[in-house]
């Protein structure tokens, strides 16, 4: 709020150079820093700021209470906390880091790493990884390397949250099902569902939208044998046959009866605590709904459909943005602030999130205090994290494109799918092109 | 036509009423309707559009869990002033926030108000070489989407050091051309006996449009205000990219932090933009009056 | 950020009043209109160039290089195997679509409740308040308020029609909706503003239409009607640009689907420049949509005027 006039001034000195502009943003190479640091930080006193997207909910009461704990026995560090929607972290993040005004900590999804690292927002944070004692058998298999771009650490492993099986124990007791044997693979699943039809009950409603619709054709397609990209992740295999068989499965649900047809984005879920539905493929986050918590229901692995176990989750990362001029100091403190956290992150099963680190996931108080996330736990074993590259997540919505118009009956499951794998390859090639392949 | 034509104005007409001319000259197609026709049709009317936001207010004071057990019955039960404790009684600063939009949306509106004024003086009132180009510019920027503007703005707000602070919500949105548009289509058809009898007495510019122009235009100001007001006050994508620190958020986006990030909590999304729409609901109301006047002024000679 | 209100009056400015020279008066006006083209020029007329300057570039803003391509940009929307043209135009399709559907609705309907409320109504006030009450309301809180009372088979309007209709997910019902709720939240808007119009007109006029032996219907075409072009005009560009810019509602409500039928051009082109980082593309697509809208507005502007000459 300071020195308008200057500023108008300023901005008219600037007026019809539009090439200027292009001209002062094209000058800065991408940041090829790294954070030095180990847990300890013995720098001069200095404040960090930290970006999150946890709002609403449980997080903003933990983060702020952890967040506290860490200043009280850090007296040399400052954490300011703030928890901003991913969508807006999506938005403003980037750009900020770009003009240097970025937090000095924050937290990505997975799917987002690369494209921060390709666009040199982010510091390397092997030394931070390696100071720490962290190896990738202190994650879930592939996590650590999840977080990696072209041989770049780039992220330490915060959280995962993979899908799980919601169940309304209610609506199975009134059609006559047991609420201790629940289905665990195809048949079981597929005479579930005809016991429930028989009962009046559409037992899964499927909808063709990002949650949950997109986690659930990932999930069968993995199920199935089959994966989103090649290795390299140059091209789209999600139209493979076994993608089809996926999403065919998923569209039957509607045309045998299981589904109603048409069901929009949240209204699965909402059916399934209104007593209209059994199941709901849904996220270990809905662990803490709060609407949830008052209907008899409980969530168990997702069903093996296919021919061998798996499951979509995703996860997050802690990142060190490389803003322009970048305090080193500031960074290192947020390397000892992010080691901390994770060593404290028992109490983050809280919030509906499954800490990832394997040794507080490993702790019998978690469990004692969150039983219900034991088949979550159990999960990780088989679970697949998100696609990296950068710009994926453009080539993923076209996924959730085909998702849509399969399951609300636009096109056949192979149309849709070879329709979408043709575009995510354009788009696959583009990002090559845009970011180095 | 039917004798019920000619009531009276109802003392609760107000003002603008008033001033209109003896009922029986006005006919038009609607006054061939009876009465009793047009009330129960703005009634019909009136209930659509009240009855969607009858179920808002009433959702802010449900528990989730009620709004979507019993989705197609919109009163509550039990009764809950959750939604509202979690917002005004949590750590958020959400009176800060209120502040914030507050002087944002006032600022905005004080600067629209003097630059669009004194340029829409010039292009309507006085003839100067330029002046169609510059009128072309304004109308022309106006089809160009604001999507292109934004990443550009962007950087400009960042050299100007205002990126986090409150002039960048407040300066940028202020240089569009709606204003200046607006005012002057209601300038240009001012009657112009007034301005020459003050120019014979030797006015200048700088004294007819504070003097003449300015109090005559005061209806067409009000609902520049209001519209100006409004748009500042409910945008949520222009100051997720430039706030950045807590205590510079305004209202908008605040409010959706306090939202999960996982889950639609229907209440408190209800009973923010219950505390959110009240101040414009009463700047509307105060300035209604003003608004059905201002166009009707411009209107008369366009 | 998207002001969308252009009003193409056939006057020109008033003659010349001033009695000062010539060079007096020029100086004048440019330090009348100086702080507002200060503004102006920084904030609209500089972003406007350099997103010209864009378009003719790959240019993602967190890259170091931003590769000139020329009219690439351009011409890859109008060749069929440019990577964006068939999602683009079918964007176009859809904002076409409904700027069709709902221009119409959104002058119709409020022009009818303004005639009904130009008459001596009780509680005028109290109607005028109601009617603009949608509008205060940002777009994210009526998209979820209306996901809500339209979901397909758990919402409130079903349950009211005893209809399984498919509102936000299947075309054509999904236009209805997004149609219904625009009209719903904005027409107070256009409400308040042609109920001034009508009170604008002389009563005079419709004295000597009913000393004619004009009936009502007579009445409304051969006085209201012109008596309200200009006000119409205004309010009809207005709204033309409002829907062409319309992106919030099919975003949050029907999320493009089904498939991507549903996604409009500015949708499409703020994924594109701000979600994806594609602001060359993204530029050369608002350029386009200018274009459009330039012809469509003056097209406009020239059949407003012409009917009442």
């Amino acid at each position: 709020m300071k020195r308008p006039l200057r500023g108008i001034i300023a901005a008219v000195a600037i007026v019809g150079l539009g090439a200027s502009i292009a001209a002062c943003s094209s000058s800065d190479a991408p940041s090829t820093g790294s954070v030095d640091a180990g847990a300890d930080y013995s720098g001069p006193d200095v404040t960090i700021t930290f970006w999150n997207g946890w709002t609403g909910g449980a997080a903003p009461t933990i983060v702020p209470q952890l967040v506290k704990k860490f200043n009280d026995e850090h007296p040399t560090i400052t954490v300011k906390e703030q928890a901003i929607e991913w969508a807006d972290i999506a938005s403003k993040m980037p750009l900020a880091i770009k003009s240097g005004k970025g937090p000095d900590v924050a937290v990505l999804h997975g799917d987002d790493i690369a494209t921060y690292g390709a666009q040199g927002l982010l510091l390397d944070a092997g030394d931070v990884v390696k100071n720490l004692g962290y190896s990738a058998d202190d994650f879930p298999g592939g996590l650590l390397d999840n977080a990696q771009y072209k041989g770049v650490q780039y992220g330490v492993p915060w959280s995962v949250t993979p899908l799980g099986l919601y169940v309304n124990n209610d609506v199975l007791e009134s059609a006559g099902l047991s609420t201790t044997d629940l289905p665990t693979d195809a048949a079981s699943y597929t005479a579930a569902l005809d016991a429930l039809k028989k009962a009046g009950v559409q037992g899964e409603w499927v909808d063709g939208f990002v949650f949950t619709g997109t986690f659930e054709f990932e999930s069968l397609l993995w199920q199935f044998g089959g994966d989103l990209f090649n290795d390299d992740v140059s091209k789209a295999t999600f139209n493979s046959k076994a993608g089809v068989q996926a999403l065919t499965w998923m569209r039957d649900l509607v045309d045998k009866g299981y589904s109603p047809a048409n069901v929009a984005q949240d209204g699965n879920f909402n059916a399934l605590v209104g007593g209209k539905t059994a199941f709901n493929w849904n996220g270990v986050w809905q662990t803490t709904n709060e609407a949830l918590q008052s209907v008899d229901h409980q969530a168990v692995a997702v069903p093996q459909i296919g021919t061998q176990q798996a499951v979509w989750s995703s996860s997050t990362h802690w990142v060190f943005p490389a803003n322009k001029g970048q305090d080193p100091n500031k960074s290192a403190a947020a390397a000892a602030f992010v080691k901390w956290m994770n060593d404290n992150s028992l109490g983050w099963a809280d919030t509906g999130e499954l800490p990832a680190q394997n040794s507080i996931r490993e702790d019998p108080a978690l469990l004692t205090a969150h039983p219900e996330l034991k088949v979550f736990l159990d999960e990780l074993d088989y679970a697949h994290y998100e696609t990296v590259a950068p710009g994926i997540t453009t080539a993923v919505a076209e996924i959730t494109t085909a998702v849509n118009e399969a399951v609300l009956g636009k096109k056949s499951p192979q149309d849709a799918l070879d329709d979408a794998a043709k575009k995510a390859d354009a788009i696959l090639q583009q990002n090559a092109a845009t970011y180095g392949g | 036509m039917t004798s019920t034509l000619d009531r009276p104005a109802p003392v609760a007409d107000g003002p603008a009423d008033a001033a209109a001319r003896p009922p029986r000259h006005r006919r038009s197609f609607a006054r061939a309707l009876p009465d009793l026709v047009v009330y129960v049709a703005l009634v019909i009317i009136a209930a659509a559009i009240v009855v969607p936001l009858l179920w808002m207010l009433l959702t802010s004071f449900r528990t989730d869990f009620d709004t979507v057990t019993r989705p197609a019955v919109p009163i509550p039960d039990p009764w809950t002033t959750d939604a509202y404790r979690t917002l005004l009684g949590g750590a958020a600063p959400i009176l800060r926030w209120f502040a914030n939009s507050l002087i944002a949306a006032a600022s905005q509106t004080a600067i629209v108000l003097v630059t669009a004024s004194m340029a829409a003086y010039a292009l309507a009132r006085l003839e100067f070489p330029g002046r169609r180009i510059v009128f072309g510019a304004l109308i022309a920027t106006l089809l160009v989407p604001g999507v292109v503007f934004l990443v550009p703005n962007y950087l400009i707000i960042d050299r100007l050091g205002w990126l986090d602070t409150l002039w960048a919500v407040i300066v940028p949105g202020s240089a569009g051309a709606f204003g200046v548009f607006f005012l002057r289509q209601f300038f240009v058809s001012l009657p112009g006996d007034i301005e020459e009898a003050a120019r014979v007495d030797g006015a200048g510019d700088v004294r007819i449009f504070l003097r003449i122009v300015l109090p005559l235009a005061r209806p067409a100001l009000a609902t520049l205000a209001v519209l100006t007001f409004l748009t500042n006050w409910n945008d949520f994508i222009w100051p997720v990219y430039v706030l950045l620190s807590p205590e510079v958020q305004t209202l908008q986006p605040g409010l959706s932090t306090l939202e999960g990030s996982y889950q639609t909590h229907y209440g408190i999304i209800m009973a923010g933009a219950v505390i959110a729409s009240v101040p414009v609901l009463v700047l509307f109301t105060l300035a209604q009056r003003q608004i059905v006047e201002s166009v009707a002024n411009a209107g008369i000679k366009g | 950020m998207a002001d969308t209100v252009v009003t193409l009056s056939a006057r020109g400015a008033v003659r010349p009043r001033g009695r000062a020279p010539r060079g007096r008066r020029t100086l004048t006006a440019y330090l009348f209109l100086a702080p507002f083209l200060v503004l102006f020029l920084a904030f609209v007329v500089t972003p406007a160039v350099s997103g010209l300057w864009i378009s003719l570039h790959t240019w993602n803003e967190l890259l170091p290089l931003h590769p000139f391509v020329g009219l690439k940009n351009f011409i890859d929307l109008f060749s069929p195997d440019g990577l964006y043209a068939d999602d683009f135009w079918e964007s176009m399709r859809a904002t076409g679509l409904f700027v069709v559907l709902s221009v119409p609705c959104l002058l119709v309907i409020p022009l009818g409740i303004a005639l009904l409320l130009n008459r001596r109504v009780r509680a005028g006030g109290v109607f005028r308040g109601i009617f603009f009450a949608p509008y205060v309301l940002g777009v994210a809180v009526i998209s979820v308020l209306w996901r809500f009372l339209l979901d397909p088979q758990l919402g409130a309007v079903n349950a009211l029609l005893g209809a399984d209709i498919p509102w936000t997910v299947q075309v054509p019902w999904a236009w209805v909706s997004l149609v219904g709720i625009t009209v719903w939240w904005t027409l107070g808007l256009n409400t308040v503003i042609l109920l001034a119009g009508l009170k604008g007109i002389s009563a005079d006029l419709y004295e000597a239409a009913a000393l004619d032996g004009a009936g009502a219907w007579r009445s409304f075409r051969s006085v209201t009607l012109p008596g309200l072009r200009p006000v119409m005009t205004f309010v009809t560009t207005t709204t033309l640009l409002a829907s062409a810019n319309m992106f919030g509602q099919s975003f949050l409500i029907t999320r493009g689907a089904p498939g991507t039928e549903t996604r409009t051009a500015i949708m499409y082109i703020a994924d594109q420049g701000l979600g994806q980082g594609n602001m060359g593309a993204a530029a050369a697509m608002s350029y386009i949509l200018f274009i459009i809208l330039a012809g469509v507005s003056v097209l406009n502007f020239r059949l407003q005027r012409d009917t009442t000459r």
